[in-house]
């Protein structure tokens, strides 16, 4: 079931992924921008169960390890989106009022996002990479979080629909 | 889960441990990983391309309304007409440091030329995992190879950090991990600058006795070879400089001349210049054109009295 459900997702996860690559990345945003393929991955994994969410993060992470754009190495990304998908997952799992709350799931992938990429720089640290100036660092995290907390809004409605499209029907079936 | 599904946690184990040895073969380096970027790499530069001819023109909209009316197209001339006119200004200085040394060493011909291959970025890089880095449209099919200089009209930009078949990664000044060997052009003094993620790097001088100036200008240093760096390619200027007192090396913070934010071309040295071009590309400070005073004094006119 988990496989299966992981299999259908991926086609999706690989056209977020292109769009990340291919469009996002040709704006210049205000502090760096955000992460779409990132925002996705984590309303992905807190709409699932634990398990579901600790596999969506380990494809997701994958992905991100295989982007040009990643100077870590491979794994980096995989490892921190595991344990991000599993928690953020096991956070809302059984708490029906927490996954109905949209403003909770908000706040919840903002400072979600902020977390998962101050891990990556942490884990970095520890594997020997530079990460630049205390300040830049600041400004990047607190400027995705409030860009997750614009963009997640408008794209969590897309991400439940097409969630519940294709998995609460066909478990229906 | 939280029922104790075994399961569930086995699954976890199993892919935190595929994970760490992901990490741990990559950091051994095997060939297979490396492959595994190279190979999407190549097929996504060609999306990339493609996505970069029909978005940026969008993206371009959005900065123009952001920049208040501005257009992209005048800043564009301008921006052109400016490197255009620095580029006179260098060649100037090319010529005049060529004419000296020949006169001064007769046998030694002026300064050689860098061979370059011109390139359009077609990607800039994600900041999500700290670094900075573009992608550019030409690679290994145009002569380019890893570790070459990357300059633009202002001075340089970074260095081709992976080339695939038709594009590169070119890992930019400022990025956290970027280091090059640099040289103070007026007392040739010689540092690390290192990136800072900003367009502020950090020079870091290995004696603490030089006397920086702020407004110094600092160019590379070169490498062996030629690779990474060519020698004397402008890199920025001193912004402040931290001299403390019993510290054992001298810090400065240097503004790099390019604007990483603003790169739609660049240049790749494919060939190192023959003879080090010492200080001839330090872009020359304009000279301010003298404004003629004029004084007038004040002359009380002759009132008839009643």
């Amino acid at each position: 079931m988990v496989a299966r459900r992981f299999f259908i997702a991926f086609p999706i996860f690989v056209f977020v992924f292109l769009i990340q690559e291919t469009v996002i990345n040709q704006f210049t945003l205000f502090g760096g921008g955000f992460s779409l393929f990132l925002l996705f991955a984590l309303l992905w994994s807190a709409l699932g169960t634990p398990e579901v969410g600790a596999l969506t993060g380990f494809g997701a992470g994958l992905m991100m390890d295989l982007s040009q754009t990643t100077s870590g190495p491979m794994g980096q990304w995989t490892l921190i989106l595991i344990l991000a998908g599993f928690a953020i997952s096991y956070l809302g799992y059984g708490d029906d009022n927490y996954r109905s709350n949209p403003i909770s799931l908000v706040l919840t992938i903002a400072g979600a996002v902020a977390i998962t990429r101050f891990l990556y720089l942490i884990l970095g640290l520890l594997l020997g990479s530079d990460v630049g100036s205390l300040g830049s660092i600041f400004v990047s995290l607190l400027t995705s979080a409030l860009w997750s907390l614009a963009i997640v809004p408008i794209l969590m409605p897309v991400v439940t629909r097409i969630h519940e499209t294709l998995f609460d029907s066909k478990s229906r079936i | 889960m939280r029922q104790g599904d075994n399961r569930g946690r086995l699954l976890l184990i199993s892919l935190i441990v595929t994970s760490l040895f992901l990490i741990t073969l990559d950091l051994r380096g095997v060939g297979l990983i490396s492959g595994l970027r190279s190979g999407t790499q190549s097929a996504l530069s060609p999306v990339q391309s493609v996505a970069a001819d029909v978005f940026r023109p969008v993206g371009n909209f959005f900065s123009d309304i952001l920049r208040l009316g501005r257009t992209r197209g005048e800043i564009e001339k301008l921006k052109a007409a400016n490197e255009k006119l620095r580029q006179t200004l260098i060649n100037r200085e090319s010529a005049d440091q060529e004419l000296l040394q020949l006169k001064s060493t007769l046998d030694l011909a002026g300064t050689a030329k860098y061979k370059v291959v011109n390139a359009k970025v077609i990607s800039l890089g994600s900041t999500s995992s700290f670094t900075q880095t573009i992608t550019i449209d030409a690679g290994t099919n145009n002569g380019v190879r890893q570790n070459m200089t990357v300059i633009n009209g202002l001075g340089l930009v970074g260095i081709v950090k992976l080339a695939y078949p038709n594009s590169s990664l070119i890992q930019l000044s400022s990025d956290p991990a970027f280091r090059v060997g640099a040289r103070v052009a007026r007392s040739q003094e010689i540092g690390i600058l290192s990136g800072q993620g900003t367009r502020t790097g950090v020079l870091q001088l290995l004696d603490n006795q030089t006397n920086l100036k702020v407004g110094d200008v600092i160019l590379a240093r070169g490498s062996q070879n030629g690779r990474p760096f060519v020698p004397g390619v402008p890199i920025g200027e001193v912004t402040s400089v931290d001299n403390a007192a019993g510290a054992i090396t001298q810090t400065a913070d240097i503004k790099f001349y390019v604007n990483f934010s603003t790169l739609s071309t660049v240049a790749i040295v494919v060939s190192a210049p023959k003879l080090d071009p010492r200080d001839i590309l330090v872009p020359r400070q304009p000279v301010p054109t003298p404004v003629p005073t004029v004084t007038i004094y004040a002359q009380p006119t002759e009132t008839s009295t009643p």
